[in-house]
C-alpha cells in the first residue's frame, strides 16, 4: 500500500468516525427534543 | 428525524466519502508543489472558508440578539463561535503540514500563520468571556457585542493582511495568472469539498443550536 492510500484510507477512518458520531449525537437530541 | 433531513445526511457521508477519493486517487500531484503537498488544498481551503462563514454566522446572530432579546439567536451566536474556532484550529494544522513540507518548518511566522493565530486568540477570548459571566441575560449581550467587534478583525485578518505583506503563501483562489491557477479537475474537487464542508457545518451547528435549546430548557424547569 502506497503513502497516499494510506493517508486516504485514515482520512476515510476520520470522516466514518465523525460522521457517526454526529448521527448517533443527532439521534440523541431528537428523541430529547419529544 | 424526517426523511429528508436522513436522505441529506446520508447524501453528504456519500459525498464526502467521494470527495476524500477524488482528492488523493483521482486527481494528480499539481505541478510547482512539492510531493503530494498540493492535496492539502481539498482540506486546508475548505476549512478556513466554513470558519470564515462559521464567524460570520456568528456576527450576523449577535446583532439579531441585540435586536429581539431572543435566547435562541444567542445559542446561534455561540455555537458558530464555537465551529469557526473549530475549523480555525483545523486550517491552522493543515497550513502547518504544508509548510512543513514546502518550506521545511511547521511554523515561519507568515503574515498568514500571524493572522489566524491573532484570530483564534480574539474568538478564545470570546469563551473566556462567556464563561466569566454567570448572569444568562448579560452574558448573552456582552458576548453579542463582543461577537460583532471581533467580527470586524476577521475581513482584515483573513483577506487584507495577508496580501499587504509579502507572504510564501499561495494565493490560488484569486490570483489572474492563468499559469498559476487551478485546472477544470482541481477546482471541481475543491468545489465539491467545500460544499461537502459547508453541508457539514449546518449540520453540526443545527445539533448544537438544538443541545443549547434543550440545556435551556431544562434550567427554565429547575428554576
Amino acid at each position: 500500500m502506497s503513502d497516499l492510500t494510506g493517508i486516504m484510507a485514515v482520512t476515510m477512518i476520520i470522516w466514518i468516525g465523525l460522521f457517526a458520531y454526529v448521527y448517533r449525537l443527532d439521534r440523541k437530541v431528537s428523541r430529547l427534543e419529544d | 428525524m424526517n426523511r429528508v433531513g436522513l436522505a441529506l445526511k446520508w447524501f453528504l457521508f456519500v459525498w464526502m466519502v467521494v470527495v476524500i477519493w477524488a482528492a488523493f486517487m483521482w486527481i494528480p500531484s499539481a505541478e510547482g508543489f512539492k510531493g503530494e503537498s498540493s492535496r492539502i488544498v481539498f482540506f486546508h481551503v475548505p476549512t478556513a472558508w466554513v470558519a470564515t462563514l462559521a464567524f460570520l454566522v456568528s456576527c450576523i446572530a449577535s446583532g439579531m440578539y441585540l435586536w429581539r432579546r431572543e435566547p435562541k439567536y444567542d445559542f446561534g451566536a455561540a455555537v458558530s463561535a464555537g465551529l469557526g474556532l473549530l475549523y480555525a484550529v483545523l486550517a491552522t494544522v493543515t497550513g502547518a503540514i504544508f509548510a512543513k513540507i514546502m518550506w521545511g518548518a511547521y511554523w515561519n511566522w507568515d503574515p498568514r500563520q500571524t493572522s489566524i493565530t491573532i484570530l483564534l486568540l480574539i474568538y478564545a477570548a470570546y469563551f473566556a468571556l462567556r464563561s466569566a459571566v454567570a448572569d444568562p441575560e448579560k452574558r448573552a449581550t456582552l458576548s453579542a457585542v463582543y461577537s460583532i467587534l471581533a467580527f470586524v478583525t476577521v475581513p482584515f485578518l483573513m483577506f487584507i493582511v495577508p496580501r499587504i505583506y509579502f507572504s510564501l503563501h499561495p494565493d490560488v483562489m484569486t490570483n489572474a495568472d492563468p499559469d498559476n491557477s487551478l485546472d477544470s479537475a482541481h477546482l471541481i474537487v475543491l468545489l465539491a469539498s467545500l460544499a461537502g464542508f459547508t453541508g457539514l457545518s449546518v449540520w453540526l451547528y443545527s445539533v448544537g443550536t438544538r443541545i443549547e435549546k434543550i440545556r435551556h430548557r431544562r434550567r427554565q424547569e429547575v428554576l
